[in-house]
């Protein structure tokens, strides 16, 4: 019933290959849950699973759930061997992963600097700064964390597989990136009533020091440099999500080199006009992200395939003759690329129920649906 | 998608149509007709599947109307504050209003996945609307987050802008009577917590379930949950104090939802409450105890003006237990976006009973997983013997995963091997 079995999943889709976008083939090379086989034997087996970790996210009874390590048995983690277990996984991860590390240990590095700097000189505005840094830095961990953690295989607990953390580090960063155009507006407005035109200098420091490390970050990651993506795989989403992150620090930070250059030139309202700028244009930015993860998390039919083929399907099945009714057709994405559905149909006594399977999922998965799960009910 | 009206198909030989009677929402409900036990469709008893919220929900409105009571007063006290920050001329007391205009929008944020989460479910959104809910809880927690950030921030400028604008006097008075706007509104949105979903949990979740009790020919079914309802008839009634429910009513509720606590629980009694109600009395919360941490701050200053750092960790303190307390929430939060099995079912021994069953060779693909905090769905593929009959194998299983735990919609793919 399920073909595609290709349980080496490629993380690296081969650069530029936009002339897939057309295509649903992309569709079947994904990450499928490892199907056991059915025994032969009429002995009831209770349970056929091949795989049983213990769940990677384990429910303790503490209130904070710590990850555990490889080792089973061993419960309490200290701090050092957590720390070295993220290393380590970081260290094995793929090309992004590593980037992603090295970003957010320069920008760690680079907020603590400024902190202290800020503490110590008495001015708010590093301190600002660097609260400001420390905050997009917990976010781009916490993606750098989802993607570590999404090659784990499905386990009990977690039976679709720990894929859909990132859609919802992806998601967010997508809600810091709108929580950030709305603080600016409002930095902007406050500017505006204020009417102080305080020549920060020493701001332009620190901002300029942003500004590198973020274009660093755009670069590395610079094949998601768009507003506007085809989403294949989770791992673009996430990928998709933190290259905006950076991209928009940079534009605030432009933003600010632009707005202090612009008040030594002697242009009224030059904050105002530029931080409103860089509002808007984030918030533009951000919007189809945070609309295709919202999407995803809220269980929407899968937006690479159009309604109108459901109900072409869905008549398709019910044209058959020994089908009645085909009811109860829902749909949903699990992450980019993977989608999963359940339907029911209602047929005539004394059908052999192989037939009518194979020709649903055959249907279903030419339109790009993985898993299907379809009820036969007899009259 | 057609969706399955409940009317019987002419088809039918014998149609027996039973009007449910309960108090409040004979509206809502159509009536149903009795299936016979090899009925035409498995898949959904009740009227409308269940999928959206019934447009007369008393736990829906109850909580919407909540929701609006703490709005109001919140805009009161807002302006309040803001007219008598301008007059005092302070920027503490204008700092507090604006602290208070966000707990207003994170009570917007709350009635408005409320209300979202009424809409019927369509083509495009086949499962109805209840994530929003999940999502807007999950939005309600990272403005906590923010804001215990903003407060620590803010802390820090306090400390570096030591030119004796700080009047500790002003922090206290200010905080003080956050704190107890704070504890007014904790109390509205919390208090009636048991009162509310005590039977909105029952009638919301459980009416299918109930209307099954009472149409199932086992006799054995009737007895059992008989005897559970007188069992935990009185157990009830202690843990709702304000009950001003018509005790036929609460009849019909607690019985429904004792069945699914007796089952599956033992001694945990834990109701549900209402994901976004919830998110907001944690803001409020919150918001309290960031109160009592200012005013100690406040206080401390007030009595000794050298000793500034103690706001600052006074700050830090409490913006931490401020951020522990929304940890439970964001972990069952995080559970249900990924899809993950719901903590309150027991796979095991789903698995275990699956597999006991005549006919049934073995299960795999299964698949539970929870739309929002309550409600569950169940898929799987079970293989079944050659010989055995695939329609009774299928009403065997979906009978024992709705009895015995309570999921009501679950998909079951029956193979032959």
């Amino acid at each position: 019933m399920q073909e595609k079995k290709d349980a080496t999943f490629s993380y690296q889709f081969p650069d530029g290959d936009r002339r897939l976008a057309f295509s649903r083939q992309s569709s079947f090379r994904h990450w499928d849950p490892p199907l056991p086989s059915p025994s032969p034997s009429p002995s009831p087996s209770p349970l056929l699973r091949s795989h049983s970790f213990k769940p990677y996210l384990a429910r303790s009874d503490s209130t904070v759930g710590m990850p555990l390590l490889e080792k089973p048995g061993q419960k309490d983690a200290t701090w050092v061997a957590l720390i070295l277990a993220a290393v380590r996984g970081v260290a094995n991860g793929s090309r992004p992963m590593k980037r992603l590390a090295l970003m957010i240990s320069l920008n760690v590095a680079y907020s603590m600097i400024e902190l202290l700097l800020g503490l110590f000189t008495g001015r708010v505005g590093l301190v600002s700064d660097a609260f400001h840094l420390t905050f997009g830095c917990g976010i781009l961990t916490f993606s750098l964390f989802a993607m570590g953690i999404s090659r784990k295989k499905p386990d009990e607990t977690y039976t679709y597989g720990y894929k859909r953390l990132e859609v919802l580090a992806a998601f967010t960063n997508a809600l810091f990136l709108l929580f950030l155009s709305f603080s600016l507006a409002v930095e902007a407005l406050h500017a505006f009533m204020q009417d102080e035109s305080e020549h920060k200098h020493y701001l332009i420091v620190s901002a300029v020091t942003n500004l590198l490390v973020n274009l660093l970050g755009v670069w590395f990651f610079r094949s998601y440099a768009r507003v506007n993506i085809v989403y294949w795989k989770p791992e673009d989403m996430n990928y998709h999500s933190v290259c905006l992150h950076v991209l928009a620090d940079s534009i605030r930070s432009a933003g600010l080199i632009l707005a202090s250059w612009f008040l030594t030139l002697g242009v009224e309202n030059a904050e105002v006009l530029c931080l409103g700028i860089v509002s808007v244009a984030v918030f533009m930015l951000v919007l189809p992200l945070f609309k295709a993860t919202g999407s995803i998390l809220l269980q929407i039919a899968p937006s690479n395939i159009h309604p109108s083929a459901f109900n072409k399907c869905s008549r398709q099945i019910a044209s058959l003759e020994e089908v009645l009714e085909v009811s109860q057709a829902r749909f949903w994405e699990l992450v980019p690329g993977y989608s999963i559905g359940s339907l029911s149909v209602q047929v005539k006594k004394g059908v052999h129920e192989d037939r009518i399977l194979q020709h649903v999922n055959g249907l279903y998965n030419d339109l790009g649906i993985q898993d299907l799960t379809v009820q036969i009910d007899y009259k | 998608m057609e969706r399955h009206n409940s009317p019987a198909s002419a088809s039918h030989s014998q149609v027996i149509e039973v009007n449910i009677d309960i108090d409040r929402d004979a509206s809502s409900f159509p009536p149903i007709s009795n299936p016979s036990p090899t009925s035409n469709n498995k898949a959904c008893r009740g009227g409308t599947c269940d999928l959206s919220y019934s447009k007369d929900s008393p736990e829906r409105w109850d909580s919407m109307r909540k929701l609006v009571i703490a709005v109001v007063l919140c805009i009161v006290f807002m302006t309040v504050e803001v007219i008598g920050g301008i007059k005092a001329n302070s920027l503490a007391i204008l700092t507090d209003a604006a602290h208070l205009l966000s707990d207003v929008a994170a009570f917007m944020i709350s009635l408005f996945s409320l209300w979202a989460a009424g809409w019927e479910a369509n083509p495009r959104q086949s499962y109805g609307f209840f994530r929003i809910e999940i999502l807007g809880a999950l939005v309600s927690i990272q403005m906590i987050w923010l804001l215990a950030g903003i407060l620590v921030y803010e802390a820090i400028v306090r400390l570096i802008h030591d030119n004796g604008e700080v009047k500790g006097f002003l922090m206290f008075a200010v905080s003080a009577f956050g704190l107890v706007v704070n504890i007014i509104m904790a109390l509205l949105l919390g208090h009636d917590h048991g009162h509310g979903h005590g039977h909105g949990h029952g009638h919301g979740h459980d009416h299918g379930h109930g209307h099954e009790h009472t149409h199932d020919h086992g006799h054995n079914h009737e007895h059992e949950h008989m005897h559970s309802h007188g069992h935990e008839h009185q157990h009830e009634d202690q843990d709702h104090e304000a009950n001003t429910i018509p005790t036929k009513h609460q009849h019909d509720h607690s019985h429904s939802n004792d069945m699914k606590e007796s089952l599956i629980k033992k001694g945990n009694k834990k109701p549900k409450r209402n994901i976004n109600v919830h998110s907001a009395y944690l803001h409020v919360l919150g918001d309290s105890i960031q109160s009592v941490g200012v005013m100690v701050g406040g206080a401390v200053i007030w009595y000794k003006p050298e000793w500034k750092i103690i706001d600052l960790i006074c700050t830090l303190i409490f913006s931490v237990i401020v951020l522990l307390t929304t940890i439970k929430m964001l972990r069952n939060i995080l559970e249900v976006l990924m899809e993950s099995t719901p903590r309150e079912i027991d796979t095991t021994q789903l698995e275990k009973g699956l597999c006991a069953m005549n006919g049934v060779v073995a299960i795999h693909e299964l698949h539970i997983w929870a739309i929002t905090v309550g409600k569950v769905l169940l898929s799987c593929h079970v293989i079944i013997a050659p010989d055995a009959d695939a329609d009774r194998v299928l009403d065997e299983v979906l009978g024992y995963i709705r009895r015995d735990f309570n999921i009501s919609h679950a998909t079951i793919q029956i193979e032959r091997h």
